[in-house]
């Protein structure tokens, strides 16, 4: 008898907590849309993925459109330019964030893909603050992705105190739009030649900063928009008469720095309703504004 | 014994108000009981289709890169370069990675499980038996996520500067933590296995005048060797298919470290690959199936393994029944033989990593107080040997639970100052780096009771069917055997097969009911575990005087097997919760968004979850230091929090029954 009490009283118990998360979940749910809502309109909900160097911009976007649009719902994932392009050309999202343009073969089996260009990156070469290098030529970044560099004491004016001065070499992962940048493309570093096997492969552009933030003797790669405080990003030139160019917006904007490209969006067909709504907003002066924040440069 | 009144009191009811009706319902009573009995033979197929579907939808999409580089090409390649023109996938660099690492886990976990284990079941008090096994129960409950922050935060950053390498990303690094995760697997099913051992094996080794340490390490240790052996196994299954943690710390560089045992080069393994590159591929790609073709790799490397191990303890299990004596002997003739050659490789390996992590200076003392140590060995006294032999079996306990306080004591005190109300209660802002958790810890809770929404009735009908409905047969030991496969199933494995069949496939979408289907489909052969377990323990003498009432097998089941094992079902599945939300791989594909203003308002909807949370802070949001600890400890104490319960549950339940 008392085991059976026991169990009801477990199941009861039980039950209750149940309830009372849920309506605590529900409740809170309520407090969470109140602000400014306006209780009439429809809400509507919009998915964005893809690019992880395209996602600060659209959450920040995002955070600012529906500030003033509260029945708007924006959700945002990463996953990469390949996700983007892929989901949003099988409209799994709405909006698909790329950091490249599209492939040949992606071309041809989502020809309904409309491109929208959002913003203009360069990618930046970063090492931790505690390396004194203050530039470095293309040729010898190349030469240390390729693995024929495997020391800072080899490149002119570098030097990392208190280390053996070894060159931990950080990439992105083999579907990263940012690698395939920085590995092929014309603007890029390595134009075609594949990098040292021995390299860390991290996931993110986050990754790659957060990565060299804690090691002494890295470099890596990251879009402009994540350079911060914690990493140091290094002049670049190309040819010893030429001038080191510095990875800012300034010399994005002007094309003076050479490692530079487009970030785009992806809609399947030409966009209507919230989806191009968006889109807009982040063209407008408003939403370049935020692109200008998020260290990013601005279309025109 | 209040137990049986209860029951049959409330059978007696029961029966009265049926009588009149018997005559005239026979029939459909008959009915009712063939529909009740094919729905749980239905739900016990679900194991066996789950399977089968995780089997066909692997090799489907896996299907066009074997067709293309053919499978030896696949495995024996030492390039994996999917970017390159042409793009190149050879796994074999992958497979060296995940051995090795493994291997060096269990170089690390393997001793101290052994010790520990030795400790709890022969040498503890009582009150410090009752203080380790909550622990290591601990260490076990803690998520993967949750020790690859530690181990990329604290354990990389040692490692980096105590052998002032470059990067602390290292093979190493991977080892240790998984090491740490293998340990309660191992110590639990060693401690089980040197307590199953016959009392009178150490009663007589201690009557011949046999010190404890004799009787422990000639009698008791030989004695539970195949019982040990399937433990470590079971640990080296557990490892193999880690991914988070090992993604984390690893450095994931695709390369063979040069020398072969330079454990502080970067490694990449199996599963860490899929974990960074499966979200990014482009789908029906070359690339993509690539990665499917890693994961049936995977899956029957882990399959491989697991069965070895089930097959060891079915063994033991059997001889401790009394039956298949030969079969054992064999084995442990085996096992004899072969102690030798392994004990001098075992010995070899540690003197070349002594050598290689440590200056010379370090490494040749070293050895010669081994060596020493060796020679001395058999000339001290017996009591000398076994004071030696505690002291290292309490060394062993001590760095074990020193594993967990630092382990712990990092996250809270980091963590600790990040909670409040607001953090608890709002949105994160500025990509996690302010801002709170709330819809994380919201998402969570939604993936984890939908999972177990999903997989507890096909859990529970499974079991019933299997204990109360058949004996053993054909169709119950393919049901069992594909149970143990279900179980062995690398947790990624699961996300990659949610991604294909649930999100493409079925075109859920990454949505919230494609992490519940996944993550349940993840726990259900522990829930089928638990509810046998409890089953079979409800005498058959209570069924019996049931039937013998007149009542039906479904009377009998709902009416009186069903109610007492209720407490081990729930405890089962409260645990089974405990692991779902602390899970990362399944979901990360499948179910979860970086960021979200709503909470999900319908099954389709995307969610956030804590464990993916963390990951991201942790591994690509600079600047976020106070709320990713916070995240970790948030997500800590709710994964503590539930096994917490499940114990104080079983703990209680276990009192009452010998009581």
């Amino acid at each position: 008898m008392n085991l059976k009490l026991n169990i009801r009283l477990f199941v009861t118990v039980g039950l209750i907590v149940l309830l009372a998360g849920a309506i605590a979940v529900a409740g809170c749910t309520d407090t969470m849309q109140k602000p400014g809502a306006v209780p009439l309109v429809q809400k509507q909900s919009i998915k964005v993925s893809g690019s992880t160097t395209v996602l600060p911009i659209a959450q920040k976007a995002a955070e600012a459109y529906m500030a003033t649009h509260p029945n708007a719902d924006i959700q945002i994932s990463g996953g990469g330019s390949g996700v983007g392009i892929q989901q949003s050309g099988e409209k799994t999202v709405d909006i698909g964030m790329s950091s490249r343009d599209l492939k040949a073969t992606e071309n041809t089996k989502y020809p309904n893909l409309v491109k929208h260009i959002v913003a203009k990156d360069g990618i930046a070469l970063v090492v931790n603050p505690k390396n004194e290098i203050r530039g470095i030529q293309a040729a010898t970044v190349a030469d240390i992705y390729t693995g024929k560099i495997t020391l800072w004491t080899q490149v002119p004016g570098a030097h990392v105190p208190d280390t053996n001065n070894q060159i931990v070499v950080i990439g992105r992962d083999s579907a990263s739009g940012t690698r395939e940048f920085f590995d092929t493309h014309a603007n890029g570093i390595l134009k075609g030649t594949p990098p040292t096997k021995s390299m860390l492969e991290k996931n993110s552009n986050g990754a790659v900063a957060q990565t060299i933030t804690q090691t002494p003797g890295a470099i890596g790669y990251v879009s402009i928009g994540f350079v911060t405080g914690d990493v140091k990003a290094l002049p670049v030139w190309y040819n010893d008469s030429s001038a080191a160019v510095a990875p800012t917006r300034e010399n994005v904007l002007s094309g003076a720095y050479p490692i530079n490209r487009e970030l785009f969006m992806f809609t399947n067909s030409q966009p209507s309703g919230l989806v191009a709504d968006f889109i807009g907003f982040i063209r407008s002066p408003e939403g370049q504004k935020i692109v200008e924040e998020e260290g990013f440069v601005r279309i025109s | 014994m209040d137990l049986n009144n209860g029951t049959i009191e409330e059978s007696g009811p029961l029966r009265t108000r049926r009588v009149p009706q018997i005559p005239i319902s026979a029939q459909s009573r008959e009915r009712k009981e063939k529909v009740i009995k094919t729905v749980w033979f239905l739900t016990a197929l679900s194991a066996i289709l789950a399977i089968f579907f995780i089997l066909l939808f692997l090799l489907r999409d896996s299907l066009p890169i074997f067709q293309q580089a053919g499978i030896v090409q696949f495995l024996v390649g030492t390039t994996w370069y999917p970017t390159g023109s042409p793009p190149e996938y050879g796994i074999f660099v992958l497979i060296v990675g995940t051995v090795l690492v493994t291997l060096g886990a269990m170089v690390f976990a393997v001793p101290l499980s052994i010790g520990c284990a030795i400790y709890i079941s022969e040498l503890a008090p009582l009150w410090a038996k009752n203080l380790l096994k909550p622990a290591i129960e601990l260490l076990a409950g803690i998520p993967s996520v949750v020790y690859g922050f530690f181990g990329l935060i604290v354990l990389t950053d040692v490692i980096r500067t105590t052998f002032d390498i470059p990067t602390g990303e290292t093979w190493l690094a991977g080892s240790i933590l998984l090491g740490i995760m293998a340990l309660p697997t191992i110590i639990s099913i060693s401690e089980d296995a040197i307590s199953m051992v016959p009392r009178e094996y150490k009663e007589g080794s201690l009557a011949i005048g046999a010190t404890r340490w004799q009787t422990i390490s000639q009698v008791l240790i030989p004695s539970a060797l195949s019982g040990i052996t399937a433990a470590v196994i079971l640990g080296f299954g557990r490892a193999i298919g880690e991914t988070m943690a090992v993604l984390m710390v690893t450095g994931n560089a695709a390369i063979i470290p040069d020398p072969i045992w330079n454990i502080l080069s970067p490694v990449r393994t199996l599963t860490g690959t899929l974990g960074i590159e499966m979200g990014e591929v482009a789908v029906g790609s070359d690339h993509y199936a690539a990665l499917f073709g890693i994961a049936v790799i995977l899956l029957a490397i882990t399959l491989i393994i697991n069965t070895v191990a089930v097959v060891i303890l079915n063994n033991l299990r059997e001889r401790q029944m009394g039956s298949a004596p030969t079969r054992i002997t064999i084995l442990q003739n085996l096992i004899a033989r072969l102690r030798r050659p392994l004990v001098i490789c075992g010995l070899f390996l540690v003197v070349i990593a002594i050598i290689m992590i440590a200056p010379l200076s370090i490494a040749l003392p070293t050895l010669v107080v081994l060596g020493a140590a060796y020679c001395v060995k058999d000339r001290l006294s017996p009591h000398t040997a076994e004071q030696v032999a505690f002291c290292f079996i309490t060394a062993a306990v001590i760095i074990v639970v020193l594993i967990l306080v630092v382990l712990l004591q990092d996250i809270i005190i980091h963590g600790l100052p990040a909670l409040s109300w607001e953090f608890l209660t709002q949105s994160p802002k500025d990509l996690g780096r302010a801002g709170g958790i709330f819809p994380a810890i919201v998402g969570s809770l939604y993936l984890v009771f939908g999972a177990i929404l999903f997989a507890l009735p096909l859990g529970v009908g499974a079991a019933i069917y299997l204990i109360e409905y058949t004996t053993e047969s054909t169709v119950t030991r393919i049901i069992r055997t594909t149970v143990d496969l279900l179980n062995g199933t690398p947790s990624i494995v699961f996300g990659l097969f949610g991604l294909a069949f649930l999100v493409y496939f079925l075109n859920f979408g990454v949505s919230l009911i494609a992490g519940q289907i996944t993550l349940g489909l993840m726990v259900l052969p522990t829930i089928i575990r638990a509810t046998e377990e409890s089953l079979k323990n409800i005498p058959q003498s209570l069924r019996e005087g049931s039937l013998a009432l007149g009542a039906t097998r479904w009377q009998t089941i709902y009416r009186v097997v069903l109610p007492p094992a209720i407490p081990g079902i729930m405890t089962g599945t409260i645990l089974s919760i405990g692991r779902a939300a602390g899970e990362t791989a399944p979901i990360m594909f499948t179910a979860v968004v970086f960021s979200q203003r709503y909470l999900p308002s319908s099954l389709t909807d995307p969610v956030m979850a804590l464990p993916y949370h963390l990951y991201i802070l942790a591994t690509n949001v600079p600047g976020s230091s106070t709320n990713k600890y916070g995240t970790a400890l948030v997500l800590l104490l709710l994964v503590i929090g539930i096994y917490a319960v499940a114990i104080v549950m079983r703990s209680h339940f276990q009192k009452k029954m010998r009581g």
